[in-house]
């Protein structure tokens, strides 16, 4: 028998195009989920394992076990298993489950601060050969750094970038794995070496060769780590089983190889449908049988681990690693891209549990089926694990076979790779826009020097030529530093396992960010609409203010802020774009924090909107707690001001309900979430995270930890397990607006 | 037209049908003790006009039409600003929104007459049918004009009248007996009930307003409470709008 036999045919059998795969052969489902089943008795008993296994990872602090002698590669470990003869899917980072592997060309001192913050000591002989004989990432970065490169990062303007670890944000289109076979994708690799990047023969050319060729060699790796577990992925997968083996071996080798910050699994679950459409039409498999391999899959991806610092885990609090799967969307056609097994891929949030991985992502439209629409909506309800995003408004840029990494950033799969560039402070900009250009906590001059506005109160005028006067110099920085990140991951800590998962021929994107936009625009507000006195120093930096008078807040869909927003977001990336970025990657903006809201507000002094230092910023594109009085429409309506064009790399909005402010009955919650995502969607928003319960139950998990291992919650674009927050964390997620019925 | 209004929400789930627009008009007379806005009860100065409102509204629609909603008129008591609500009202049925009156019946007739041919429900707030207790419970010397009320607007729109469980002052066998044969003489097929549990999240504002809180020590219903009465009316053939 072909392997293809039974696929409907098309121009994805001479060349590699996953999409057109797609596109002949799926089979849109628009029914309910009464077809879907429980775990299987195989299923129970892995997850029970790990269930033990993860309680005992808490208990230990959050790291169960390390490997601190042997450098992860893709072919580093021998096989291992959790409970082998229950387990279908089959693969672990190294010899045993949660004990996590150390990858260390992204910097060396990430991994020994990490062994030492968990009790363990690296060995010796990989400190010295990645002291002596290794140039890592982080080596090469700070020797490229300029001096303002350096201040503006220790003073948290440029906070969070990916200099001390893996960039990560790169999907592998590991579909290919199982829809070609290894072998195919070397040999295409090959042609692309020999017949089209021949000339001219100058860096950028031998450059793409030269990384060609690591990709060749990481496919060859990843043909032995299948052989290691006893299969043969060379070929292409047989079947459902196989299909669903071969992707996880393509992402598990990524995983292995790299400790990048977001690690996304891409968009498998319709892919996968077409396998297990035509294995149950044949008779070969039944439908638990389907759910048990999806279950099993979530099982391991619910189980990688990577090795990190506490630095880390302050900024990106609660171990995430965003193994993102995007779920459902409309196609360009027109037909719904929700099958069965976007269904059986939320059903694994009830057959396992709430978790927060694999991050899973809802491609919304208001033209999805209304029976999956409502599926969604009541697995929201009930588990607050799934986010939203916005398929009407990335379609028309991204097509529709992207996926999501990370949070919120949206890419073709296997044709774009992204620079992540963590992000920009905003509020802390327009401080250095008060202050003459210096740093409010520390008096140094950090922007260029710029007069001090004059006067007992701050002239608008005056504070808003100043902050495009900041956010254009940033602008340069910025990009520049960017530059020096990414030309150094690509020659030190390449991801050549994930970039053999792409086409050779690739476009790139530099994905800028920013943080504390509402904080910005709402001290905008007040030293426009009311009277913001400034308290300055002897330095002349200024560090308090009085404001007298009310303000129009963002949040409440009030066009004088809210036009703060758009003009603040649109000029900042439209300085971006001015500077040329690394390997003619686009530049793209997102409006994001993930946590690190909580550590920016630490590094930042007291802002004219009455915010007091050290007080975190509102997560992502998020109100500030408490200012948005008309509730939560019009805080949805000011997020969806914010334009999609001038950030296409996402515009996150975190949504926090008790279950009856929802509505009065379970199925009224279900139809006013739907209607609410609907809504949403129609106004061309882009982002938001769903939480429904009461703020009670999250006091009373801060009391009694042990008593919720599986609460999850989602917080700015990923989602956590409550319990594994920091203190600080946890009172800041508490402290946010939930919205009450009133 | 100007209305005077104490808040709105954008994202009402609880007082009508789908996702409504809520604006809560300011002033009300009937002073309950158990009401839980009591800071609702002035009149005050926030005022709007009904253009403002529809084009506040309108900024909201996908919502609405998504979910079946549309906009509902509380208070305070809206019935006490006909003028502003029939004005608003009729242009929200002229542009196909929804229109939810939200009232306890403590007005002039020509008020409600007024109003109602361009309301589509009513959510009708009645606090007690025995005339004791009602005085009780409000600064209303009789409730004979609201339950005439209540009885003109179930003849000609559908309504859901709303009880609030207070435990032992509203929920006891009498009370709920004189409430079932009340709705038993009222022939409308559209009638519903929706039985509210009493809480006391609003006393702290009584204190703000530096009066005393007459429900002190009252607890909070329960849903078992909640459940007594439901089967009770439902026992009687009196549909209920949450039906479990």
């Amino acid at each position: 028998m072909n392997v293809w036999d039974g696929f409907n045919k098309g121009k994805w059998q001479s060349e590699i195009d996953v999409r057109d795969f797609i596109q002949t052969n799926y089979l849109p489902y628009d029914g309910d989920g009464s077809f879907l089943t429980g775990p299987t008795d195989k299923t129970k008993k892995v997850w029970d394992t790990c269930t033990e296994l993860l309680a005992a990872e808490n208990k230990k602090g959050g790291v169960l076990d390390v490997d601190t002698a042997l450098v992860s590669t893709v072919v580093s470990h021998k096989p291992g298993y959790i409970n082998r003869e229950n387990e279908v899917i089959f693969g672990l980072q190294t010899e045993a489950p949660l004990k996590r592997g150390l990858i260390v060309n992204g910097g060396l001192r990430m991994a020994e601060q990490a062994c030492e913050e968990y009790g363990y000591k690296l060995d010796k002989e990989i400190e010295n050969i990645y002291t002596n004989h290794v140039t890592t990432h982080n080596q090469a970065v700070f020797g490229l750094y300029t001096p303002e490169m350096r201040r503006a990062r220790s003073l948290g303007l440029l906070t969070g970038l990916p200099d001390a670890y893996g960039r990560g944000r790169i999907i592998g289109d590991y579909r290919r794995v199982a829809l070609y076979g290894v072998n195919y994708l070397i040999a295409q690799k090959q042609k692309d070496k020999d017949e089209v990047f021949v000339s001219p023969m100058l860096e950028e050319t031998m450059r793409t060769r030269d990384e060609i060729s690591q990709q060749i060699k990481a496919l060859k790796d990843l043909i032995e780590l299948g052989k290691s577990y006893g299969f043969d992925i060379s070929l292409p997968a047989k079947n459902a089983t196989e299909a669903v083996q071969w992707i996880y071996f393509g992402y598990l080798a990524a995983i292995k190889e790299q400790n990048g910050a977001a690690m996304s699994i891409g968009r498998t679950s319709t892919f996968l449908d077409i396998y297990i459409t035509r294995d149950l039409a044949a008779g070969i498999l039944t439908e638990a049988g389907a759910q048990e391999i999806i279950d099993q899959f979530v099982i391991k991806l619910r189980l990688a681990r990577m090795l990190r610092t506490p630095e880390y885990n302050e900024l990106f609090a609660g171990d995430p690693l965003w193994v993102t799967e995007s779920i459902g969307g409309i196609g360009q056609d027109g037909r719904s891209l929700v099958t069965k097994n976007s269904y059986r891929m939320l059903h694994t949030l009830y057959n396992l549990g709430p978790a927060p991985e694999p991050n899973l992502t809802v491609l919304w439209s208001d033209r999805l089926p209304e029976n999956f629409k409502k599926f969604a909506a009541k697995v929201s309800v009930k588990t607050s694990a799934i986010q939203y995003e916005n398929d009407e408004v990335m379609r028309d840029v991204y097509g529709d076979d992207y996926g999501i990494t990370c949070c919120v950033s949206a890419m073709k799969l296997g044709k774009m790779m992204q620079f992540f560039g963590a992000r920009a402070n905003l509020a802390k900009s327009l401080l250095l826009s008060i202050n003459g250009g210096k740093d409010e906590k520390t008096d140094k001059q950090l922007a260029p020097v710029m007069p001090i506005p004059e006067g007992e109160y701050l002239d608008y005028e005056v504070v808003r030529k100043n902050y495009s006067e900041v956010l254009a110099w940033l602008a340069g920085l910025y990009v520049n530093t960017m530059n020096v990140i990414h030309y150094s991951h690509d020659r030190h800590a390449y991801e050549a396992g994930q970039m053999a998962l792409h086409d050779s021929k690739i476009e790139r994107l530099m994905a800028f960010g920013v943080a504390g936009l509402s904080v910005a625009i709402d001290s905008l507000s007040a030293i426009r609409y009311a009277k913001v006195k400034p308290i300055r120093n002897e330095a002349g930096v200024a560090v308090d203010f009085v404001v007298a008078g009310d303000f129009p807040k963002y949040g409440n869909n009030d066009e004088r802020v809210d036009s703060l927003a758009t003009e603040i977001t649109h000029e900042f990336i439209t300085e971006l774009r001015k500077h040329p970025a690394y390997r003619q990657a686009k530049h793209t903006l997102s409006v994001l924090t993930i946590t690190s809201n909580v550590m920016y507000g630490k590094k930042t002094g007291s802002t004219p909107d009455g915010r007091k230092a050290g007080e975190p910023l509102a997560p992502g594109a998020n109100p500030m707690h408490g200012r948005d009085t008309n509730g939560a429409l019009a805080a949805m309506r000011s997020v969806a001001n914010i334009s999609y064009d001038d950030c296409r790399d996402g515009i996150s909005y975190t949504f926090s309900i008790v279950p009856g402010a929802l509505g009065k009955t379970e199925t009224a919650r279900i139809n006013n979430l739907s209607a609410l995502l609907d809504g949403y969607s129609k106004y061309r928003a882009h982002h938001i995270n769903i939480n429904v319960f009461d703020r009670e139950l999250l006091v009373a998990a801060m009391k009694e930890p042990e008593k919720y291992p599986q609460l999850t919650i989602r917080v700015s674009g990923y989602a956590v397990h409550f319990v594994k927050l920091s203190q600080a964390h946890q009172l800041e997620v508490i402290s946010r607006t939930f919205y009450e019925a009133v | 037209m100007i209305g005077y209004y104490h808040s709105k929400e954008t994202f009402g789930t609880v007082d009508g049908e789908g996702i409504r627009y809520v604006l809560f008009l300011a002033g009300c007379g009937l002073g309950c003790a158990f009401c839980h806005n009591p800071d609702t009860w002035i009149k005050g100065e926030r005022s709007i006009t009904v253009e403002a409102t529809l084009k506040d509204i309108n900024q909201y629609r996908n919502f609405y039409d998504a979910s079946g909603g549309g906009f509902t008129a509380s208070g305070g008591e809206p019935l006490l600003q006909p003028n502003f609500v029939t004005d608003l009202f009729a242009a929200c049925q002229k542009d196909g929104i929804h229109t939810t009156l939200d009232t306890a019946g403590f007005c002039k007739t020509e008020a409600l007459l007024q109003v109602l041919p361009y309301t589509d429900h009513v959510l009708f707030s009645l606090k007690a049918i025995d005339h004791k207790l009602h005085r009780k419970l409000t600064l209303a010397d009789s409730n004979e004009a609201i339950i005439r009320n209540l009885r003109y607007i179930a003849e000609h729109k559908p309504v859901t009248v709303r009880y609030v469980v207070i435990p032992q002052v509203t929920d006891d066998a009498e009370s709920i007996k004189k409430l079932i044969e009340l709705l038993h003489s009222i022939k409308n097929v559209q009638l519903k009930v929706d039985v509210l549990p009493y809480h006391f999240m609003g006393a702290y504002k009584w204190n703000e307003l530096g009066m005393v809180y007459k429900l002190e020590g009252v607890p909070a219903a329960t849903s078992t409470d909640v459940k007594r009465v439901s089967d009770m009316l439902l026992t009687a053939n009196i549909p209920l709008q949450y039906p479990k």
